[in-house]
């Protein structure tokens, strides 16, 4: 050290070596350890405990990630918090209508309305159709803690399977959660039994039956903070919509 | 600016970065919700990104800001070459970071960008003194 002291050109190297073998160091740990640990190669199929396969990633995770791509998320929230209109879906990941609704009408409403910070939406996740619902929900509402609510129940909605066939597996949830760039899948798949999600799905089912909802998917809309009233569609298409949010965000 | 006053601007700038780190761990082991303007904040913070080896990338930060406190402390080259080596690399993870936030989580995380800024003048005030000391002891040896 000594000898480095007095040679400063040696001492700048050094100081230059040091710190960009810690920086180099950090970032390789970085790296490997943000690598899925449990799938190496994306597009190897990998076997579920059901026997079938899925593959290490889902079809749609670029669409889903452009789609919502630089807009805010909390927890079931997309969009500005202070967004002057808000929307809620009650929804259930394996109601096909409700499939329908998020790829043919929420991309438009997503960049007409949610975008420009004009309406807020909020997924209203419920589960009545069965086991599979529950199943969905509870990983849905866990990517919501890692504030990916959206990216997910969009590739769920993608890669839909059919109702109660026993498609939402743990093997299937994985590549979804690999599918999202950033998602920690451990810490995803850990939180489905928490007090978070448990508390966040009782507080949505209890909304639903306060609104007296019956069926999915079922729309409110209206000013934030007010009270939302029903949005009557006609169809699962933009144009349905825009009467409502034009008339209330004009 | 003197040598005493580099380190006293080392310190203080490794005050600031131990208060912004120290919060972010503090939030992260108390579940208490950032403060957030960006509205990514929570995103990173719970990104696999978050996490180096097990550890809390903000726990790391904490320990590194302690570490360039400690060197400020000292007037020897050698504290200054440990503060700057520190810094420097502190500052390179740091941009590797940043770029991780914005390419891959698709999210900014205000905290994070306020440590970088830190990290950033540290990492000059660090290598200047570095320079300076250095510069006296060559001379002195001359």
């Amino acid at each position: 050290m000594r000898a480095l002291v007095n040679n400063r050109l040696a001492l700048f190297g050094a100081v230059g070596v040091v710190a960009v073998g810690i920086a180099v160091a950090l970032i390789v740990v970085s790296v490997v350890g943000s690598g899925d640990k449990k799938q190496s190669a994306p597009t190897v199929p990998t076997a579920t405990a059901r026997g079938t396969t899925v593959p290490a990633k889902v079809p749609g995770a670029a669409a889903a990630a452009g789609l919502f791509r630089g807009i805010p998320q909390r927890l079931n929230q997309l969009g500005n918090a202070s967004a002057p209109v808000t929307m809620i879906e009650f929804a259930d990941l394996q109601c096909p209508f409700c499939r329908d609704y998020t790829l043919n009408a929420l991309p438009a409403i997503v960049k007409e309305y949610v975008r420009p910070g004009k309406v807020k939406l909020v997924f209203g996740g419920i589960s009545f159709i069965g086991p599979d619902s529950e199943t969905a929900l509870r990983a849905v509402y866990a990517a919501g803690l890692q504030n990916r609510l959206w990216n997910f129940a969009d590739l769920l909605y993608r890669n839909q399977g059919e109702e109660n066939s026993g498609w939402v597996t743990d093997g299937l949830l994985r590549a979804v959660g690999r599918s999202i760039p950033g998602l920690d899948v451990d810490a995803m798949m850990a939180a489905r039994q928490s007090e978070e999600v448990d508390a966040a799905i009782a507080a949505m089912r209890q909304q639903a039956q306060n609104a007296q909802v019956d069926s999915t998917p079922t729309f409110f809309a209206g000013k934030t903070g007010g009270t939302l009233q029903q949005v009557a569609v006609n169809a699962l298409t933009p144009e349905a919509f825009r009467p409502t949010l034009d008339a209330l965000t004009k | 600016m003197t040598a005493a006053r580099l380190r006293a601007a080392i310190a203080v700038l490794a005050l600031a970065g131990i208060a912004v780190t120290a919060y972010l761990v503090y939030a992260r082991y108390t579940g208490t919700r950032l403060a957030c303007t960006t509205g990514g904040c929570e995103t990173v913070q719970h990104s696999k990104y978050a996490k180096l080896a097990g550890i809390p990338v903000a726990v790391l930060g904490l320990a590194a800001y302690v570490a360039v406190l400690l060197s400020s402390l000292s007037a020897r080259v050698e504290a200054a070459a440990i503060g700057a080596a520190i810094a420097l690399a502190g500052l390179a993870f740091a941009v590797y970071l940043i770029v991780i936030q914005v390419a891959v989580i698709d999210a900014i995380c205000q905290w994070c960008l306020a440590s970088d800024g830190i990290l950033f003048l540290l990492a000059l005030v660090c290598a200047e003194r570095l320079r300076r000391l250095s510069k006296t002891a060559t001379e002195r040896q001359a």
